[in-house]
């Protein structure tokens, strides 16, 4: 405190505080940011104009989800704990919603319906009552829905907070595994005890609500407005104190309390910080789903989450939110991959995959040495070739590459391992490569030449691929590439346009000069002055 | 930023756990000594029978615990997958029994792995692969059951070995393809990446092996009736009753042995106790690691077949594992994890707590809660006892060092 203090009064240092590096092109920074959102603005203006449901529907999962993923992110990555009881934070926020903007035609049919376990009491709950108990009965029209709607959410964040305290205390106690498995435990029993008798009155057991207004999820500019929202806090919350004390808190528990953090308190904070906004996302996911039920709060759903943030990068918000958006494709748009085809489809499906697996293996070793590597062109031809193959697929066919087409996009795998710089490098483990390239032309070739043998005529439903997809894509994530795709950077504008922050300007040099310059301060610089009175 | 002010000098008790389990000790015997002092239904037949089936409960989660509790103790690793294990166990011990004889090219494949998981097993006692008898027992094995798998039904027996040894095979390779890149990768990671195997393998489980519920069936003498009198009572179920706990005693001494006495064993434990000592003194410890995967895996399929026996049906692969798996590992940390006595007293405890409380609490709107929140038992009681004492009713301490 006391150095800071002094730092503060000396006219040069503040004057080199003005200038660091990273505070330099703050103004325009800030436009750059601005002007990113509105083009932005515009890019979702233009893509719902486009009229195609299922593009809104999968940019509002997305917005509902990176909510979601974000505060998780706050707990997994920014404090370091592995929680796995999200779904259970996101059931309490979105039926707490649910229950309380639920229309009345909705209530009336809960409470017609014989197997339903809810009481007149409970059936009563919500905000319109409120508002008449009150005496703001103008409110409860059609056209306040929305703010009926916000003060659902937020009461839903409120809720899932106060769950987020009761599981933060045990990670007073806990650490490591033995906490992701009691976080895991809250999350089921949650779920598990939403449907007993007890609970059942406020959740309506096993049937859950149906008939949730579904104006504001599937709407983008309100999920995509509470999504800003929420990295706005989460971001500012990330570099305040508390932020660099969970930091800090990840890096070394022992070592941060030793140097005074409070970790009970942040650790606590971080968990009820997090489950609002799971509270707040929970009630966005029920207005998309159009209804709460017991089975959309799955952990599955925390699986999705987990897999956004390793692949994105744990700890970094722009990571997370890239994450997000790859989980979403594959959930929103990998549904043909779910479908029946028949046999010989399949098997060259698989045969194109593993061509492709063992190419990818050779190129990654290739470039994950020193010494000799494979020239960059052949790393755009791969990607070419990726793209081109995976749109002409049997299973995504967008576009028609016949039979041929195909046999010719594929050769450039199967040349690589010739390449002179592939060749002997990868002996260790040629063997892999070869018969992952070897099974690949079998199969390839039993599916192309042979649809009419026996029993290759079948057909087959691919139940469960999407779910296969990204699990593969998560273990593969976790070897190769640990931290993630972006690993704990976030973007900057600086890192864009290639700024070197961590070089000292012309400015600072200067200063530097000065500080190390006897001649010109006498003093010899701030820090001599500090070990001084240390002394 | 706020300064800690925790003084560490004299450690807290921490007595409201205590008083909590005390309190649902109590009310437990409480009820029961209540209703067999008052009520007629209640006599020693009937808690003879909730005594046996709660131990049947808990030696079916014991079979799945001991998988959790060995791989923990050896490379400190959740492995979630576990559960998924143990659902493949199942569905593969019905696919055998149900499906058999299978057309040729399959019966090959299916022989092969299984040829290949035994020489494996062989591996551990002669010493290498290219031993002569265990080429050979590849070789018979291998030409054998594809012979059986294509020709004949395969009775339950066969089907549970087979499945076992299948499962088995499964657990090593899950253990090389995903855990092995991670050795030293931080235990986030790995954790992670168990979950990710977890949701593969059930992903898998609903491409390969079905959707929906499936009854599980096999001819077998062990879902006979079984009726007994004891005392003024009688007792009328099925002979499960009485071989579920008994082949559970037998794999369990089985194990035991086999850590206690072979050399493989002693290079378990010494690796469970500092892995890289271990493997300064000569002791592979990827194949000591292989070894656990599969000797747990196997329990697991075990365990799997006779779930599926006990309750007539399997549920879909996407969530047959997963209750059982969390429960079971709730068993392993409960009962000390690590330590293999450990698992079977918590699952046994785990068992007593779902079956006893179910069967003392019947199904009246007084107690209606109970029974519904059995499936969260596992989870409050793990809860209570990772506050109380972390490293379980017979483990070390696993505190962290600094």
């Amino acid at each position: 405190m006391a150095v800071s203090s002094r730092l503060d009064q000396n006219p040069q240092i503040v004057e080199r505080t003005k200038t660091l590096a990273f505070q330099q092109n703050r103004g325009r920074n800030l436009l750059l940011t601005l002007g990113a959102g509105l083009v932005f603005i515009l890019l979702l203006w233009f893509f719902t104009g486009l009229g195609s449901a299922k593009l809104t529907q999968a940019l509002a999962l997305f917005a509902i989800w990176g909510v979601a993923t974000v505060s998780l992110n706050l707990i997994n990555g920014t404090l370091g704990i592995l929680s796995l009881g999200h779904h259970g934070f996101m059931l309490i926020g979105g039926y707490t919603t649910a229950l309380l903007i639920l229309p009345d035609d909705a209530r009336q049919r809960i409470l017609d319906s014989g197997r339903s376990a809810m009481t007149e009491t409970t059936v009563g709950l919500s905000i319109s009552n409120l508002f008449n108990a009150i005496g703001l009965g103008g409110l409860t029209g059609d056209d306040t829905l929305w703010l009926r709607f916000l003060l659902a959410l937020f009461a839903g964040g409120l809720m899932a907070a106060l769950a987020g305290l009761i599981v933060g205390i045990p990670s007073l106690r806990l650490r490591g595994d033995y906490l992701a498995i009691v976080t895991f435990g809250f999350g089921e029993i949650i779920r598990l005890s939403a449907s007993t008798r007890i609970f059942a009155p406020l959740t309506n057991g096993a049937l859950g609500f149906a008939g949730v207004p579904s104006d504001f999820g599937k709407s983008v500019w309100w999920t995509f407005g509470i999504l800003a929202f929420t990295l706005f806090i989460i971001s500012k919350l990330k570099y305040s104190s508390y932020g660099r004390a969970m930091e800090s808190i990840r890096e070394d528990e022992i070592a941060s309390e030793a140097m005074g953090v409070n970790l009970a308190y942040h650790k606590v904070l971080g968990f009820v910080i997090s489950a609002f906004f799971a509270g707040v996302a929970g009630g966005l996911w029920v207005s998309w789903l159009g209804n709460a039920r017991l089975d959309n709060f799955l952990f599955t759903l925390t699986f999705f989450f987990l897999v956004a943030i390793s692949a994105g990068g744990t700890g970094s918000i722009t990571g997370v939110l890239l994450g997000t958006a790859l989980v979403i494709f594959v959930r929103q748009y990998g549904d043909p991959l779910e479908e029946t085809y028949a046999i010989s489809r399949w098997l060259e499906f698989i045969g194109i995959i593993l061509i492709i697996a063992g190419a990818a293996f050779l190129l990654y070793r290739s470039f994950n040495r020193s010494g000799k590597r494979l020239p960059d062109w052949s790393v755009w031809l791969f990607t070419a070739n990726l793209v081109i193959l995976l749109l002409g697929s049997p299973v995504f066919p967008a576009i028609n590459l016949g039979k041929i087409g195909l046999y010719i996009f594929l050769i450039p795998f199967l040349v690589l391992p010739f390449l002179p710089n592939v060749g002997d490098k990868s002996k260790g483990v040629g063997w892999i490569v070869y018969a992952l390239l070897g099974i690949g032309v079998i199969t390839l070739l039993i599916g192309g030449i042979s649809p009419g043998a026996g029993w290759l005529t079948g057909t087959f439903r691919g139940f469960g691929m999407r779910g296969i997809a990204l699990a593969i894509l998560l273990i593969v994530i976790m070897i190769f590439r640990p931290a993630g795709i972006v690993g704990r950077h976030e973007f900057s504008w600086g890192w864009l346009f290639r700024e070197r922050l961590d070089q000292p300007t012309d400015e600072e040099r200067k200063q530097d000069a000065w500080l190390s310059n006897p001649e010109l301060n006498r003093a010899g610089g701030a820090a001599a002055v500090d070990t001084e009175e240390d002394a | 930023m706020a300064v800690s002010s925790v003084s560490r000098a004299k450690r807290k008790v921490n007595w409201l756990p205590w008083l909590l389990l005390l309190g649902i000790a109590v009310i437990i015997i409480g009820r029961i000594i209540y209703l067999y002092s008052l009520d007629p239904r209640f006599n020693t037949a009937f808690f003879l029978r909730a005594f046996i089936e709660s131990v049947k409960l808990g030696s079916l989660y014991a079979l799945i615990a001991l998988g959790y509790t060995m791989v923990y103790g050896i490379i400190r690793l959740i492995n979630f997958a576990h559960g998924e294990v143990f659902m493949v166990g199942a569905f593969m011990t019905y696919f055998f029994f149900t499906f058999t004889p299978y057309p040729w090219f399959i019966s090959a494949i299916y022989a092969a792995i299984i040829a290949y998981g035994s020489m494996r097993v062989l591996e551990f006692f002669r010493g290498s692969m290219r031993d002569p008898l265990v080429l050979a027992a590849g070789g018979v094995i291998f030409i054998g059951l594809t012979v059986l798998v294509s020709s004949i039904t395969f009775p339950f027996w066969l089907a549970l070995i087979c499945s076992m040894i299948f499962t088995g095979v499964l657990g090593i390779v899950i253990d090389r393809v995903a855990y092995f890149p991670l050795r030293t990768a931080p235990r986030n990671s790995l954790l992670i990446t168990a979950i990710a195997v977890s949701f593969l393998l059930q992903n898998l489980g609903l491409l390969v092996f079905t959707n929906r519920q499936t009854p599980f069936r096999p001819d077998t003498p062990l879902i006979q009736p079984l009726q007994l009198t004891v005392g003024n009572g009688q007792v009328f179920s099925n002979w499960l009753l009485l071989a579920i706990p008994l082949i559970t005693a037998i794999l369990v001494v089985v194990l035991t042995l086999f850590v206690n006495r072979t050399r493989l064993g002693k290079a378990m434990r010494a690796s469970a106790q500092d892995a890289e000592t271990a493997q300064m003194m000569g002791v592979s410890v990827n194949k000591v690691i292989a070894t656990t995967f599969l000797l747990g895996s196997m329990l697991a399929a075990a365990g799997g077949a006779m779930w599926g026996l006990n309750f007539g049906s399997l549920n879909q692969p996407a969530i047959l594992g997963i209750l059982p798996g969390i429960k079971a590992f709730s068993a392993a940390v409960i009962g000390g994890i690590g330590s293999l006595p450990g698992a079977v007293i918590g699952a046994i405890i785990i068992g007593f707590l779902e079956n006893f409380t179910t069967a003392i609490f019947p199904k009246t709107a007084t107690f209606q809660g109970v029974t519904e929140f059995k499936d969260t038992f596992a989870f409050i009681l793990l809860i209570i006892v990772l506050l109380v004492r972390p490293s379980g009713i017979v483990g070390e301490d696993l505190s962290e060092k600094v």
